[in-house]
C-alpha cells in the first residue's frame, strides 16, 4: 500500500532540510570569503557582483533547466538542484558582507591600522565582528527565499516539499498542495525568526 | 639626532599637491604642534610618520630610517595614534581597547592588566570604575581619555595626536589640554600634535611649526611665534 | 433614432463580450495537458479545426495534470482535449480498473454524458498505455520480459515517476496490487520529459513511462509487458463539451475526421521528431495533416 502521507511529509520535509541545509552551508562558505574580496579589492567588485546579479534575474526553474545539459554539474537530482541553490543564495550573501565590512565606521578602521594591524586581524577582530549582524541579515534573506525555491526541485527529481506541491496541481488536489506549501512555509518562518534573533543578539555598540 | 625628520617631502593625490617642498625635524621629547589651516596638509604629515601614506618625493625618517625601509606593522606599533573621532572598538570594553596593542605584541596577560589599570588612573579614570566599560556608555572627553591610554599602552617613544580635542566642549577641551601637559611630564614622550587651534598649539607646543598650503611658514617657541610677522601667523594670532 | 442607436450599441457591447456563445464566431479553445504527445496531439487539431473552420482557435496546451484539464474542460476555459480512456476511468470518474477497451470507452463515454455533458469522440487509433521501462543491457542479461519476470529480479528497482503516477489508482497502487516488485527506496518524482534522462544518468533503474513515447526508440531499453493487465487500456480520444459541439455547424464532423487517423507507431514517431529531433511541434502537426490528407 502507500505508505501513509505523514510518513511521507517528514521524509520529504527530511529531504527538503537536506537540501537547503547544504546549498545554505556551500552559499556561505562560498559567498562570505567573496565579499571579502570585494571589499578589499574595488576593482573585481562590478564582475562579482555583476556576475551574481545576473544569476538572480534568471528565474529559477529557468536555471535548473539550463543546468541539466551540462556534463559534470548538471543532470536530474538533487546535485543540479543545490548548484542552482547556491547560485541564488549567492547574491544576499555576497552583497551584505561587502556592504557590512564597507559600514564599519572609518574611525574604527583608521585606528585598527595606525595601530599596527595586519590586514588579517583588522578583518577578524574588526571588520567581521561589527559586520556580522549585517552578514547574518544577508544570510536569513538567503535562506527564506532558498526554502522556497527548493519547492521547484520536485520539478527536476530533486525531492522536497515540491514533491507535494507539483503532485497536487497535476491532480487538483488541495491537500497534497498543502501537504507541502505548510510544511516548506512553517521551515521558513522558524528560519526567519531563528536568524532573526541571532542578528539582533549580535548587535555591537 | 632627530625622532622624526622631513626631508624635502612633497605629496600628491588625485593630481592635488597637499605637501610641497616640506621640511621638518622633530627633537626626542618634545611637543612638536602642527598649526594650520584645514586643508594644510597637516593630517597628512602625521600619516606619513607612520607610514599609512608615503611620500611621493623626498623622505620621511624615523629614529634615523626612511618609512619605506621600516616594516609597516613594526613602525605603526612603535607609535601612538589619537585621532579626533577616538575610533574606539565598539565591540570591545575600555580594558580590551586599551590592551591592544600590548595584546598585538604578545604581552602576558598580568602585565597587559597591570599597564592598563596604571593607564587609566593616569587619565584620571579610576580603572576599577572604568574598565568594564562599554565605549557608548562613555562622555566625549572620557572616550578621548581612553584613547589616549590606548596610544600609551605599548609604550612608544612617539605619539602623534590628529586634532584629538576639536570635537570636545570647551570645558572639557581644557581639563584634556591639562591632562595632556601631565602625561608629557610624566612619561617624557615626544608628540606631533595637529590642531588648527592657536590657542591650544601656545598651551600645548614646545614649538609651533606653522603650515601654509602645504609648506613650513615658519617654526619657533610659543613666545617668539607671538611675536612673528608673516602674514599667515598674524591670521592666527588675530584670533588669540 | 437614440432608441435604435442604443440598441445597436447593446448588441455590439455583447457581441464584443468574451462570455459570448460560440456559435457568434468566439475562438475554438483547444486544451492539452503538459507532456509532447498530448501538445502534438493538441497542436493537431487546433490546425485542423482551423483548416477546415476557418474559425480562430485559441491553444491552452501545457496544462499542468488530467485534473487540471479536467476542470478547465468543466468550466469552458476550454471546449475540448485529448483523454485516455483507462485515465479517466481511474482518475476522473475513480471506477474500479478493467481491462476490455470497448468496455472501459463505453463506460466513461456515458458517464462524461451523464455527469458532464460532454461527449467523447471515436477513437484516434492510439492506445498509449503506462510502460514500465527498464535498461536495455540489463533486460537482456536478466531475461526480463514482463513486469512478473522483473518482480523476480534479483535486485530491488529504483522507480523515477511524473507527478501524477504515484497517487492515481491506475498508477502505483495498480502496479503494486498486481505485482510484487521490490523498491530500494521511495519512488523518485520529477517533470514526465526528465524521466529518460534520470534513466540515462543511472538516477534510477525502472521508469513510469508511457508507450507511445518518442525516446524509446532513440535509447536501448526495453519495455516490460504487462502481463498481469494492471493497466486498463488508454485509447485517445477528444473529448468535447456537447453545448460548444451543438452551437458550433461543423465542429462534430471535423473532429471525426481525426478518428483512426493514427497508429501507435506514427504517434510514437511524431513523438520521437519533436523530444529527440527537437523540431518544432507546429512543423511536425502540420506535416502530419500533409501526410494524412488532412488539409
Amino acid at each position: 500500500m502507500r505508505s501513509d502521507l505523514t510518513n511521507d511529509i517528514i521524509r520529504l520535509t527530511g529531504e527538503h532540510l537536506s537540501l537547503v541545509g547544504i546549498s545554505m552551508a556551500l552559499a556561505i562558505l562560498l559567498g562570505v570569503p567573496l565579499g571579502i574580496v570585494v571589499a578589499r579589492h574595488p576593482a573585481s567588485r562590478r564582475w562579482l557582483l555583476g556576475l551574481s546579479s545576473i544569476v538572480q534575474t534568471i528565474p529559477s526553474l529557468a536555471l535548473f533547466g539550463f543546468l541539466i545539459p551540462i556534463p559534470f554539474i548538471g543532470g536530474i537530482g538533487t546535485r543540479t538542484v543545490i548548484i542552482a541553490l547556491v547560485l541564488y543564495a549567492l547574491l544576499p550573501i555576497l552583497r551584505n558582507t561587502f556592504v557590512g565590512i564597507l559600514s564599519v565606521d572609518p574611525a574604527v578602521c583608521d585606528s585598527a591600522i595606525a595601530m599596527g594591524m595586519t590586514d588579517g586581524q583588522l578583518l577578524r577582530q574588526v571588520q567581521l565582528p561589527l559586520a556580522a549582524r549585517t552578514i547574518i541579515a544577508g544570510i536569513r534573506v538567503a535562506t527564506v527565499t532558498t526554502i522556497g525555491t527548493a519547492t521547484i526541485a520536485a520539478a527536476i527529481g530533486g525531492g522536497g516539499l515540491g514533491v507535494f506541491i507539483f503532485r497536487g496541481v497535476a491532480s487538483v488536489d488541495t491537500a497534497q498542495i498543502l501537504a507541502g506549501a505548510i510544511p516548506a512555509a512553517a521551515i521558513a518562518l522558524l528560519a526567519d525568526g531563528g536568524l532573526g534573533w541571532l542578528e539582533r543578539r549580535l548587535s555591537p555598540a | 639626532m632627530p625622532l622624526v625628520e622631513f626631508r624635502n617631502v612633497s605629496y600628491d593625490i588625485a593630481g592635488k599637491r597637499i605637501l610641497s617642498d616640506f621640511n621638518l625635524s622633530v627633537e626626542a621629547g618634545e611637543t612638536l604642534v602642527l598649526l594650520g589651516r584645514s586643508g594644510s596638509g597637516k593630517s597628512t604629515a602625521l600619516k606619513l610618520t607612520n607610514g599609512m601614506l608615503f611620500p611621493t618625493e623626498g623622505q620621511v625618517l624615523v629614529e634615523g630610517q626612511s618609512t619605506r625601509e621600516w616594516d609597516p606593522i613594526k613602525l605603526k606599533r612603535h607609535i601612538g595614534y589619537v585621532i579626533q573621532d577616538v575610533g574606539l572598538f565598539p565591540h570591545f570594553n575600555v580594558a580590551r581597547n586599551i590592551g591592544l596593542v600590548p595584546r598585538l605584541e604578545g604581552w602576558i596577560e598580568a602585565d597587559i592588566e597591570r599597564r592598563v589599570n596604571h593607564l587609566l588612573d593616569k587619565v584620571g579614570m579610576p580603572a576599577s570604575e572604568f574598565r568594564t566599560r562599554q565605549p557608548r556608555e562613555l562622555s566625549g572627553g572620557q572616550r578621548q581619555r581612553v584613547g589616549v591610554a590606548r596610544a600609551l599602552a605599548a609604550d612608544p617613544p612617539l605619539l602623534l595626536f590628529d586634532e584629538p580635542f576639536g570635537a570636545l566642549d570647551p570645558v572639557t577641551r581644557l581639563e584634556l589640554q591639562k591632562q595632556f601637559l601631565e602625561l608629557h611630564r610624566d612619561f617624557k614622550k615626544t608628540s606631533i600634535f595637529v590642531t588648527h587651534d592657536v590657542r591650544e598649539a601656545i598651551r600645548l607646543g614646545s614649538r609651533i611649526a606653522l603650515l601654509v598650503r602645504g609648506t613650513v611658514e615658519i617654526v619657533s617657541n610659543p613666545a617668539e611665534f607671538q611675536l612673528a610677522h608673516g602674514g599667515e601667523a598674524r591670521a592666527f594670532l588675530a584670533c588669540l | 433614432m437614440a432608441g435604435t442607436k442604443t440598441f445597436a450599441g447593446v448588441v455590439a457591447l455583447l457581441a464584443l463580450c468574451g462570455c459570448s456563445k460560440p456559435g457568434t464566431n468566439r475562438p475554438i479553445r483547444v486544451g492539452s495537458k503538459n507532456f509532447t504527445e498530448q501538445v502534438v496531439l493538441g497542436e493537431i487539431v487546433a490546425q485542423h479545426l482551423e483548416h477546415r473552420l476557418h474559425r480562430s482557435v485559441e491553444r491552452s496546451l501545457n496544462l499542468g495534470g488530467t485534473l487540471l484539464a479536467h476542470q478547465a474542460l468543466l468550466s469552458g476555459q476550454i471546449d475540448l482535449y485529448p483523454e485516455y480512456t483507462g485515465t479517466a476511468l481511474a482518475a476522473v470518474l475513480k471506477d474500479s480498473i478493467e481491462t476490455d477497451p470497448s468496455s472501459v470507452l463505453a463506460r466513461v463515454r456515458s458517464e462524461y454524458d451523464r455527469r458532464f455533458h460532454a461527449d467523447w469522440l471515436d477513437p484516434l487509433g492510439i492506445d498509449d498505455t503506462f510502460a514500465m521501462v527498464v535498461n536495455g543491457p540489463q533486460a537482456r542479461a536478466q531475461h526480463l520480459e514482463t513486469l512478473t519476470d522483473a518482480s523476480k529480479a534479483p535486485d530491488a528497482w529504483t522507480l523515477g515517476v511524473g507527478y501524477e503516477f504515484e497517487q492515481r489508482a491506475d498508477g502505483l497502487p495498480a502496479l503494486e496490487k498486481t505485482y510484487s516488485l521490490r523498491w530500494k527506496a521511495a519512488p523518485k518524482t520529477m517533470d514526465l520529459g526528465l524521466l529518460y534522462k534520470a534513466m540515462e544518468q543511472g538516477q534510477v533503474t525502472m521508469i513510469a513511462a508511457n508507450s507511445t513515447d518518442g525516446m524509446l526508440s532513440k535509447m536501448d531499453l526495453k519495455v516490460l509487458r504487462d502481463d498481469r493487465h494492471a493497466f486498463p487500456p488508454y485509447q485517445v480520444c477528444i473529448v468535447a463539451r456537447q453545448d460548444t459541439m451543438r452551437e458550433t455547424p461543423g465542429l462534430r464532423e471535423t473532429l471525426l475526421e481525426l478518428s483512426g487517423k493514427f497508429t501507435n507507431q506514427q504517434m510514437q514517431n511524431l513523438n520521437f521528431q519533436v523530444d529527440a529531433q527537437h523540431r518544432p511541434v507546429a512543423q511536425v502537426a502540420a506535416e502530419f495533416l500533409r501526410q494524412a490528407g488532412l488539409n
